[in-house]
């Protein structure tokens, strides 16, 4: 069964080009990575999937569907579901309403078992649940910005940078709760500038530099040794 | 004391007024970061339609109101599709506080012609407003108990709508977060639709109701809609809850100011207010500072 | 020809730059229209008062073409000095029995005072609020002069004495149609020139965007105040005119109504032109004269073509006419001319780099500027510290680079040195000028210059503009001179333009000088944005990801351009990058932010064999 598939894929913002003709699939299941330092567009990629932006030529397809220009609310009915860069849960809400905002336009049982999901991983966030979101910690934050994908029953995740602004312990924990959380059935594609941690949860990985594909492989080949990965990130060798 | 208590019931009574508009503004900033100046003339169109119906065409009370709040939803919901939504597009305020100034002119306009530039004073049936019961020294006036329980009627659906309904819930994570919220599923265009009218409701009841407590003039909101931007100044403009409790705030600050300061001061009273405010706490009395932009 | 290598060509002169000089094209053009109207104001007086409040229209249109059509401040309320300037009129005439000569002074001075008041909150608050704030002034103000009986007369009003000029007496009508076109010939003439000169320019920067406009030294608060009294003052001066039309003013006719009718025309006419001003002016006094029949839908056909208009046409029937002119031009016009060379900057003779023009002699330096002491700085938002306790020395003239992961505190630290984060800690020495907690045109003046992450470019304004804009600090002359144009006026601004032509042409940018930035490829934005921060001749350069978004090559040309200019002034350069391939070129030092803290710091080889830096950048 087909997956996620790019095609040309070219963005920009007004004048400023930022990716220039990117091809990337995911198969149905499986999970990429999308690798390279910061500012090389992976979240402009990421934001294209999920209908924030607007390509400006070329095509993204889900499951056989042309799903760019589509709006991101049409885009969580089919299962396309994002979890933004620096979290952006909404601190004024309390957290049980941030995860109810998840199952928006969707059937009142689904919350039911998504909320029992959640709290089963994140007991805090039960504690917590009437609590403005705002007042939990960054670590607490990010369980409740996975908590609301949960809830969000997605089919294809895209995840975007979740180590940012964290410790490096906890990001390793949120690495190793993805693979319980989210059934073989869910299709992730994860932006990281940590390629270390990347590799080690998915199959295969793209390295994006200034808006260019300059690298794609198996994630096994480099696991043991990311710090190979370096030059294609940065554009100098040092070795 | 007693006279303490009438001149306290009184800022209430006006309170209500300017609470109500104040969230009437309140809720279209928040989700949408529009100030909609023509809110008063909106809510006046309204006033003017139900009791125009029920006095000079004979329809009853009750079928007036109705009809006046249904026209009002489909009328918001026109202007919202063909001026607004285009301009948000753009992403630019300017043209949007433009085109709800020029709205503003059109509406005015229109009822100009409608109904004359003449002040006149709507009834309401069975002389309600004529009721006064006499407790004591203190004086209380019937249709200003219609006026307080239609205010919490009000206040109450609004609160249940935006607390305890899925939509609702999308206008907070909206006003929250926009892209968030897209990501969530929550579709912009609904909620900007539902937010407008429901706006418009909340000012077409404080038109229906306060009719017949100031004289009904073509442009009888404006000095209302004037006090509830000061009472959502005095929300920080961001809060429902802050909207409302200025608008009260005001309402209970002008009755004493008249009392005792000279005519020339009570009038100036809202924009000193304003300046006050805007000076020392621009976010308003009632919120926290928002941390700073990042550039 | 000449022997010497330094003699050359200007920049200015080989892209043919017209000079700034005392009259244009406008001129005539106004002039020649007044003066018509003047010779055939008599032969019309039966229009006289229609013809007359146009005027007074027109006056108040340009008055509000300097606080919302240059300085962007949407004002609801301005008609309030409209009524100060009648009633001053109005009492000035009966009580002190005095004329024109002490009308017009006063009605100004205490209108422009009244303005700086009104336009106080400006400071505070965002345009939104302030437009609600001037909403309530004019609410408020009518109430007041209603009330303030004595001064107005309340509720009848106020009658108006004699029209006089010191002592000489004149009959109304056509000489008073005259004595009008007079006033608005001075008023378009000065705010002409304030549209020429550096407050205008000033104006229209903080318009398009105020953090860029503070950082290139412009002293934004001071300008937002004086636009309100520019624009008050000229105001009155209608209000002055009002009153002598009608005879008569009353309180309630200046109220919220009236404000929000002038703004309307204006927009409906076009908020950036004198042009604009009298179009709709025209437009909203003329209408009803023409369609006599229909004159009650007078307010109905305002709104509905304000509201057409705004969906439409934004910059109102001037833009709309002049969009419609460009396509004559394009399709009619164009093709009979074979070539059009406007754009040809003719080549240089002798291959002189700008840098070594007499026009740039000012810029040059000796001695080594830009010794930046950062000491603890640290800036926390909500509990989280984006940037903690990081302390750093860069000596003079040198050019570093500082890198970091994502969220690591780069952007945070660099707008902490700038002033354009709040709440920051710490202490900033530039050159022993301590900086702390100054405001940030300050920091720009006394030598911190600065380009943007997302390019604050003001999207109005021409290439050129913005160079000039960088030079405001080098152009002497006080702003009264200004709005009369007097001779050192023009002389200094032409040395500004000689000055801004010679550092487009450094940053290769000469041949667009007259395009506007919003219409330049991404490339060509950024070197604008670094125009800008280096025509304020600073000592340190920090330059926000000046390669984001550019291929590396575009990149590195850019910067060796920065370099140049950097040696020839001795300044230094600061440089926060994600691309750390041009980081590595063109620093002689790099620092690596992590988590708000140093993790590294030395030469690029250095630092880009730490293993700390790589498992930071990869992870481990």
């Amino acid at each position: 069964m087909s997956g996620l598939e790019i095609k040309d894929l070219k963005v920009g913002y007004k004048r400023n080009q930022v990716i220039h003709g990117l091809n990337l699939h995911v198969n149905h299941g499986e999970r990429v990575a999308l690798l390279g330092a910061n500012g090389a567009g992976k979240s402009t990629v990421l934001k294209t999937i999920s209908g924030l932006l607007t390509p400006t030529e070329g095509s993204i397809t889900w499951k056989d569907d042309e799903i760019h220009g589509n709006n991101p609310a049409s885009l969580v009915e089919k299962g396309v579901v994002q979890v933004p860069e620096g979290r952006r849960i909404f601190p004024g809400l309390n957290v049980e309403e941030n995860l109810r905002v998840a199952n928006y336009g969707k059937s009142p049982d689904l919350l039911e078992v998504g909320l029992e999901t959640a709290y089963k991983k994140f007991p805090i966030l039960e504690e917590r649940r009437k609590q403005p979101a705002g007042l939990l910690s960054g670590g607490q934050q990010q369980m409740l910005s996975l908590s609301r994908a949960i809830v969000a029953q997605p089919k294809l995740l895209l995840i975007d940078e979740m180590s940012l602004g964290l410790a490096p312990l906890l990001v390793k924990d949120f690495y190793e709760q993805l693979e319980d959380l989210f059934s073989n059935d869910v299709t992730l594609l994860i932006v990281e500038q940590n390629a270390g941690l990347a590799l080690k949860y998915c199959s295969r990985f793209y390295v994006l530099r200034n808006g260019d594909l300059v690298l794609e492989g198996d994630a096994a080949d480099y696991k043991d040794d990311p710090t190979s990965l370096q030059s294609a990130y940065l554009g100098v060798d040092t070795k | 004391m007693t006279e303490y208590i009438q001149l306290a019931w009184q800022g209430l009574v006006s309170g209500f007024a300017y609470a109500l508009i104040g969230l009437a503004l309140v809720m279209v900033f928040k989700t949408a970061r529009i100030l909609n100046f023509a809110a008063g003339t909106m809510a006046g169109v309204t006033g003017f339609l139900a009791h125009w119906w029920a006095a000079d065409q004979g329809m009853p009370f009750g079928v007036a109101i109705v009809f006046a709040m249904i026209l009002t939803a489909a009328g918001t919901y026109v202007i919202e599709r063909l001026t607004v939504r285009p301009l948000v597009k753009l992403g630019d305020f300017l043209p949007i506080v433009i085109m709800t100034l020029g709205i503003e002119v059109l509406l005015a306009n229109v009822s100009l012609l409608w109904w004359g530039g003449t002040a006149r004073r709507y009834r309401v049936p069975g002389d309600i407003d004529r009721i006064n019961w006499i407790i004591g020294d203190f004086r209380l006036n019937a249709w200003h108990v219609v006026v307080a329980a239609t205010t919490f009627v009000t206040l109450s659906i609004v609160g249940y709508i935006i607390n305890q309904t899925e939509l609702g819930l999308g206008m907070k994570a909206f006003a929250e977060d926009q892209d968030a919220a897209k990501l969530m599923g929550v579709k912009e265009s609904t909620v900007s639709i539902y937010t407008w009218v429901l706006s418009a409701l909340v000012g077409g009841v404080t038109g229906i109701v306060f009719a017949p407590v100031l004289f009904l003039q073509q442009d009888y909101m404006n000095i209302i809609f004037i006090k509830g931007f000061v009472a959502a100044i005095l929300g920080g403009f961001l809060s429902l809850s802050g909207g409302v409790a200025g608008g009260l705030l005001l309402g209970e600050l002008e009755a004493f100011t008249i009392k005792w300061a000279p005519r020339e001061i009570a009038a100036a009273l809202p924009v000193v207010i304003v300046f006050i405010i805007l000076l020392i706490r621009p976010h308003g009395l009632f919120t926290r500072a928002k941390q700073h932009e990042r550039v | 020809m000449s022997e010497t290598t330094n003699k050359r060509q200007s920049a200015l002169e080989r892209a043919g730059i017209p000079q700034p000089s005392f009259l244009k094209k406008n001129h005539y053009i106004g002039l020649v229209g007044i003066v018509l109207m003047y010779l055939l104001a008599g032969t019309f007086s039966s229009y006289s008062q229609t013809i007359n409040m146009t005027i007074i229209y027109a006056i108040i249109g340009a008055s509000l073409i300097v606080v919302f059509g240059l300085a962007g401040q949407l004002t609801l309320g301005h008609t309030i000095f409209v009524a100060c300037g009648v009633f001053l009129s109005a009492n000035i005439t009966t009580a002190w029995g005095r004329g024109l000569e002490t009308e017009l002074p006063i009605a100004f001075a205490v209108a422009f005072v009244l303005g700086m008041i009104v336009g106080f909150p400006s400071l505070r608050v965002n345009e939104l609020y302030l437009a609600l704030a001037t909403f309530a002034v004019a609410f408020v103000g009518v109430q007041i002069l209603f009330e303030w009986k004595e001064f107005t007369g309340g509720g009848s009003g106020k009658g108006i004495g004699d029209l006089e000029f010191f002592g000489r007496e004149f009959s109304r009508g056509p000489t008073l149609v005259r004595i009008g076109l007079v006033i608005l010939l001075f008023s378009f003439w000065v705010v002409g020139n304030i549209q020429d000169g550096r407050t205008g320019r000033s104006m229209n920067a903080l318009r398009t965007s105020e953090t860029a406009a503070r950082a290139a030294g412009i002293p934004v608060a001071w300008l937002k105040i004086l636009c309100f009294g520019i624009g008050g003052g000229l105001a009155g001066w209608a209000g002055v005119l009002y009153i002598h039309t009608l005879r008569y003013g009353i309180p309630e006719n200046f109220g919220v109504n009236l404000s929000i009718i002038v703004v309307l025309a204006l927009i409906i006419g076009g908020k950036h032109r004198l042009m604009g001003a009298v179009l709709g002016a025209v437009f909203v006094r003329w209408l009803p004269e023409i369609l006599r029949s229909v004159q009650e839908y007078e307010g109905v056909i305002y709104g509905g073509v304000l509201v057409i208009l705004t969906l439409w046409s934004p910059d109102g029937l001037v833009g709309m006419f002049e969009r419609l002119g460009g396509h004559i031009k394009r399709l009619a016009i164009d093709p009979l001319l074979s070539k059009n060379g406007e754009k040809a900057v003719s080549e240089q003779t002798n291959v002189v780099s700008p840098l070594s023009s007499n026009h740039l002699e000012s810029f040059s330096s000796d001695q080594l500027r830009g010794a930046l002491q950062i000491k603890n700085a640290s800036v926390a938002f909500g509990g989280v510290k984006a940037v903690d306790d990081v302390s750093f020395e860069i000596p003079a003239g040198a050019v570093t680079g500082l890198i970091g992961s994502n969220g690591a505190g780069k952007t945070t630290l660099f707008n902490a040195v700038t002033g354009h984060v709040k709440g920051a800690t710490g202490q900033f020495i530039l050159d022993d000028q301590d900086l702390t907690g100054k405001p940030i045109h300050i920091r720009s003046l006394r030598g911190m210059g600065r380009t943007f992450q997302n390019l604050n470019l003001h999207d109005d304004l021409t290439v050129l503009e913005h160079a000039l804009l960088g030079l405001d600090r080098n152009i002497k002359y006080n702003r009264v001179s200004e709005s009369f144009r007097l001779p050192w006026v023009i002389r200094e601004e032409k040395k500004a333009h000689f000055v801004a032509a010679e550092i487009l042409e450094h940053m290769d940018l000469l041949e667009y000088w007259n395009d506007k930035v919003e219409d330049l490829p991404y490339g060509l934005q950024k070197r604008v944005d670094v125009v800008r921060a280096l025509a304020t001749n600073p000592s340190i350069l920090l330059l926000d990801e000046p390669a984001a978004g550019l291929p590396t090559a575009e990149a590195l040309e850019m910067m060796k351009k920065v370099k140049e200019f950097a040696q020839y002034t001795s300044a230094g350069v600061l440089i926060i990058e994600h691309n750390v391939e041009l980081v590595a070129d063109v620093s002689e030092r790099v620092i690596v932010l992590d988590t708000g803290a140093i993790l590294a710091d030395g030469s690029p080889e250095e630092v880009m064999k730490d293993e700390q830096v790589i498992a930071a950048y990869l992870g481990t």
